[in-house]
């Protein structure tokens, strides 16, 4: 075909250019997550480059170390008592934001997605100051209460994504064929809205799970999470053992993102 | 006159405090067993109307009885009714048994029962082997057919159609069409069909309620809606037609057993005419109603009774029918006659109209919405 | 069935109960929404609204040197931060850093983002989710990683002392720099994704008619590319610019005490001087900063959207 010849482009020295350019961008993205795989698997006796030979130790290390374990147990259980909170809590607020109309619907929708705004730092001081009288600092409640606020606003961000793009006459199909309002939600809302419940939940585990600074004003001293351990770890010494933690704790936020992206798509849950 | 099977009374919806009434005062009579469309142009009010039987929507005022019972204060989901949604509304998460079988489950009826009734229901859609699939796996006619299982099979009060064909291509349109009124026929179950198309609502209803701007315009069987249209709206919105001032003078007789009798009338420009109407119009200025397939158009002038001589200043061939528009004076007439093979009729030609006295009708009233707008 | 039924007659009285079972539906519906808002507004009360209101009353206390504070209302925790010039260099070095980050952070996620923003590929998806699947991994493990790369023995000094090229590491961590190259990164993912979002109306055939008008290829970046990506772009600079200037962790770690901006003054203030009263006027402070830093962005927004 020698007329599709003439509309091939030329060879363009810019479009390889652009593209190691893209491809660079990415590995400084990725570096510090690749890096921590690279020094986790080192036999190296301290941190230092290059690696000598591959071992498994620092693994073997993590289940002896007390303060690692302990870290895990705290942080999964305020993780899940946050996800189960934060979704009983987010996906009726979501529900009542789309379903119905009333007037301060947009400032209720901004007040529920505000947390985002302020420093995670502020509202930690604004905790810690609070929680004290109280008595929550280091309890699982202090630390719960605490996430809440920061992990609300993704619940009712990927819920409302969902139930913005279902079909409300699907509801009314149910309605119509007997089912009181309960039915509806429990057979039909919640069954068609369930991707964004589900990434609403694991993005909350997941905020929840790594959310060091509350937890750091709220708890440190007498309920350390894992990212708290990790972090007062790092600050004394940058070795490798917590480089297999940090591993793990990769893996735990690749599993988070590939149910996400599976359920909805990372970009709009996130956006 | 037989009980009805749905009455709506003055039913009212406004949609806030200072809006147009979307439906104003709509009153309408269903008999057991009948399938009735409400038809308009978008806009006029029909899924208003449909919503508020349902129960889906509250009226402003009015209200809804079936079976001699007042519904109007019952919740939707007690009233037993089933409804085919323009989308469908299949459930997405359920598959197409499951989906038939939800209305029977909110029913209570025992699973082995439910099973039988579940395929009967499919059956009678043609849709029993696929019981098993999920429902986004069916083409757009199959999943209008589950919809309409899914509302039958709970044996509804009324069954209520809102645009059900609209989503379809225009052959299997045709297709649904025949099915859905052969279904509503077996079953008995009477119905209310919402659609914009005149077609549909001539083919398949037992009675048409011909609705414009919240109102209805006139209810009757089809061929009173398209013989005997009682306002101009009607006559224009169901086929074509030509209108004509006419100043009617002397009654000449009676015309049929229904009381419509023989007039002449004068058309300013045109002459005199014979024309049908209901009695007592004598004396005043109706408008004339006259379909352009019963519009006689011949090229020479023939021996019939005083013909319109006019010209042809538009042709349009569609293979089965010949369109022209004839000029004659000031007016421009639609008229249609049967294709011929030799010689097509040129614009600029000659061309002689005229029409029997039947085929020539007198509206009898200026149209209800022209009524409120004067009011 | 008669022939002509009567219209409905439009004199005939409005009934009386009218708009009676509306009311009834929509008190039955503002019952249920309520119920529905409920928690979730308790909620938030109690884990933000509460602590906010608690902060901004506590930092017109009076805090002291052994942690006891003194319940009165006093403008002192104000005056002193704004008179003291320690604190003006805090808040400018702050400031610098969130510009710095925002303005490197907004050049190398933009390639990034335009070409995730043109691409046609299979693999576009995929490599969207890389791009801002980062931002779902623990911050303190990102960081460690940057500990482990620019550290003193890490890959970077290693691999020039290794070359040759150099004869005493650099300097790398411990410092603003290492906090800058760190928070470049950790916000990239922000960045990419205000973009993308911020892109919508960029596309290749746009591109293609300017081309096509006889546009060279810098003149198509400059006049067509570049404007149409600008909002985009502005948006994430201020993103990431606010979630610098309020950002801990990576300042405390890879800054290892000698970075000082807002946020670690404010956990310095708690857990050193046990001064609580002033670490909520700070945190009082930047809390307004970044009121008015939305406040104009959002000005901005509307001037270009406009
Ligand atoms: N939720 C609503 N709020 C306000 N006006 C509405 C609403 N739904 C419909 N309308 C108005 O009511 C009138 C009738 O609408 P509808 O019953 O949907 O018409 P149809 O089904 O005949 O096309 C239209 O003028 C429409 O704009
Ligand atoms: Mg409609």
């Amino acid at each position: 075909m020698s007329e599709a010849k003439v509309f091939k482009p030329r060879f363009n020295p810019a479009k390889p250019a652009f593209g190691l350019l893209v491809f660079l961008l990415y590995l400084f993205l990725l570096a510090p997550l690749l890096i921590v795989f690279v020094v986790s698997f080192a036999a190296n006796q301290y941190l230092s480059f290059p690696p000598e030979g591959f071992t498994l130790k620092w693994y073997g290390m993590l289940p002896q170390e007390g303060t690692f374990m302990e870290g895990m147990k705290v942080s999964l259980i305020v993780a899940v008592i946050v996800t189960l909170i934060v979704l009983a809590l987010g996906v009726p607020a979501a529900l009542a934001l789309d379903r119905f109309e009333f007037k301060a619907k947009a400032a209720v929708q901004s007040f529920f997605l505000s947390p985002l705004l302020i420093p995670s730092i502020v509202l930690a001081l604004g905790m810690v100051l609070l929680f004290g009288p109280l008595k929550l600092t280091n309890t699982y409640a202090g630390i719960v209460i605490g996430h809440v606020a920061i992990t609300i606003p993704f619940v009712i961000r990927t819920t409302l994504m969902s139930l913005a793009t279902t079909d409300t006459s699907c509801e009314a199909a149910a309605r119509i064929l007997g089912a009181g309002s309960w039915t509806v939600f429990r057979r039909v809302t919640l069954p068609i809205i369930q991707p964004g419940v589900i990434a609403g939940g694991v993005i909350a585990f997941i905020v929840s799970f790594d959310e060091a600074v509350i937890s750091l004003f709220v708890a440190e001293s007498g309920l350390p999470t894992l990212p708290v351990q990790v972090l007062r770890y790092v600050e004394n010494s940058a070795d490798a053992a917590v480089a297999a933690l940090s591993v793990i704790l990769i893996l735990i936020s690749l599993a988070v993102v590939v149910v996400v992206e599976r359920v909805m798509g990372l970009r709009k849950a996130l956006r | 006159m037989t009980e009805s099977k749905l009455s709506i009374v003055d039913l009212t919806k406004r949609y806030a405090a200072g809006l147009e009434p979307a439906v104003d005062r709509l009153n309408m009579e269903v008999e057991e067993g009948h399938l009735v469309a409400l038809l308009g142009p978008s806009g006029c009010g029909k899924t208003t109307t449909l919503r508020m039987v349902a129960g889906l929507m509250d009226p402003t005022a009015g209200s809804i009885v079936v079976d001699g019972k007042e519904i109007t204060h019952t919740p939707v989901n007690k009233r037993g009714m089933g409804m085919v949604f323009q989308s469908y509304a299949l459930f997405p998460h359920m598959n197409v048994e499951q989906n038939v079988a939800f209305g029977l489950e909110m029913r209570q009826v025992p699973k082995a029962q439910q099973k039988a009734r579940v395929a009967a229901a499919l059956d009678m859609v043609q849709l029993g082997h696929l019981g098993k699939r999920q429902t986004k796996e069916l083409s757009g006619g199959q999943q209008q057919r589950i919809a309409l299982a899914r509302a039958l099979v709970v044996e509804p009060t009324l069954l209520l159609l809102d645009e059900p064909l609209s989503n379809l291509d225009a052959k299997l349109r045709e297709t649904m069409r025949t099915e859905i009124r052969s279904i509503q026929q077996r079953t008995r179950a009477t119905t209310l069909f919402v659609t914009h198309d005149q077609d549909e609502a001539l083919d398949m209803a037992d009675r048409i309620a011909v609705m414009n701007g919240g109102l209805i315009e006139q209810f009757g069987s089809p061929t009173e809606v398209y013989e005997r249209p009682r306002t101009h709206f009607v006559a224009n919105f169901i086929g074509q037609a030509n209108f004509l001032d006419a100043r009617v003078g002397a009654e000449t007789g009676r015309a049929n057993l229904a009381g419509e009798s023989y007039y002449r009338v004068e058309v300013e420009g045109l002459g005199q005419f014979g024309a049908v109407g209901s009695a007592g119009l004598a004396g005043t200025t109706h408008e004339l109603v006259i379909r352009p397939h019963r519009l006689g158009v011949s090229l020479a002038p023939g021996p019939g009774p005083a013909p319109l001589a006019g010209t042809i200043e538009r042709v349009s061939y569609t293979g089965d029918a010949l369109a022209v528009a004839v000029r004659v004076g000031e007016k421009l007439l639609q008229a249609q006659m049967p294709t011929i093979s030799g010689d097509l009729p040129r614009v600029g030609d000659a061309a002689y109209l005229s029409w029997a006295p039947e085929d020539a009708y007198l509206l009898p009233a200026p149209g209800a919405v022209a009524e409120r707008l004067a009011a | 069935m008669t022939l002509l039924e009567a219209p409905a007659a439009p004199e005939r009285p409005r009934a009386k109960n009218e708009g009676q079972l509306e009311r009834a539906t929509e008190r039955r519906n503002r019952r249920t929404y309520l119920a529905l808002l409920l928690p979730g507004l308790l909620g938030l009360l109690v884990s933000f609204v509460f602590p906010l209101a608690y902060m901004v009353r506590m930092s017109f206390n009076q805090g002291s040197p052994d942690g006891v504070i003194v319940e009165t209302f006093t403008l002192d925790t104000y005056i002193q931060p704004l008179t003291d010039p320690y604190y003006w260099k805090v808040t400018l070095d702050t400031f610098q850093m969130g510009v710095t980050v925002g303005v490197l952070c907004v050049l190398v996620s933009y390639p990034v983002a335009l070409f995730l923003a043109r691409s046609t590929s299979k693999y576009r998806g995929l490599l969207i989710a890389i791009a801002i699947a980062p931002l779902l991994t623990s911050a303190v493990v990102r960081t460690y990683g940057w500990m482990v790369i620019l550290g003193t023995n890490g890959l970077v000094n290693s691999s020039l002392t290794g070359l040759g090229l150099i004869d005493t590491p650099l300097k790398l961590t411990n410092n603003m720099a290492g906090v800058t190259i760190g928070l470049v990164e950790i916000f990239m993912p922000y960045a990419i994704l205000a973009m993308i979002s911020g892109f919508g109306r960029l596309s290749p055939q746009l591109e293609e008619a300017a081309g096509s008008l006889g546009a060279s290829k810098f003149k198509v970046f400059t006049r067509v590319t570049l404007p149409l990506c600008l909002p985009g772009l502005l948006t994430a600079f201020l993103l990431v610019f606010v979630l610098s200037i309020s950002t801990f962790i990576t300042p405390r770690l890879l800054g290892g005490g000698s970075v000082q901006v807002l946020a670690t003054e404010i956990y310095d203030q708690t857990t050193g001087l046990l001064n609580w009263p002033f670490a909520a006027a700070l945190s009082v402070i930047l809390l307004v900063l970044f009121g008015l830093i939305i406040a104009v962005y959002q000005r901005l927004t509307r001037k270009i959207g406009g």
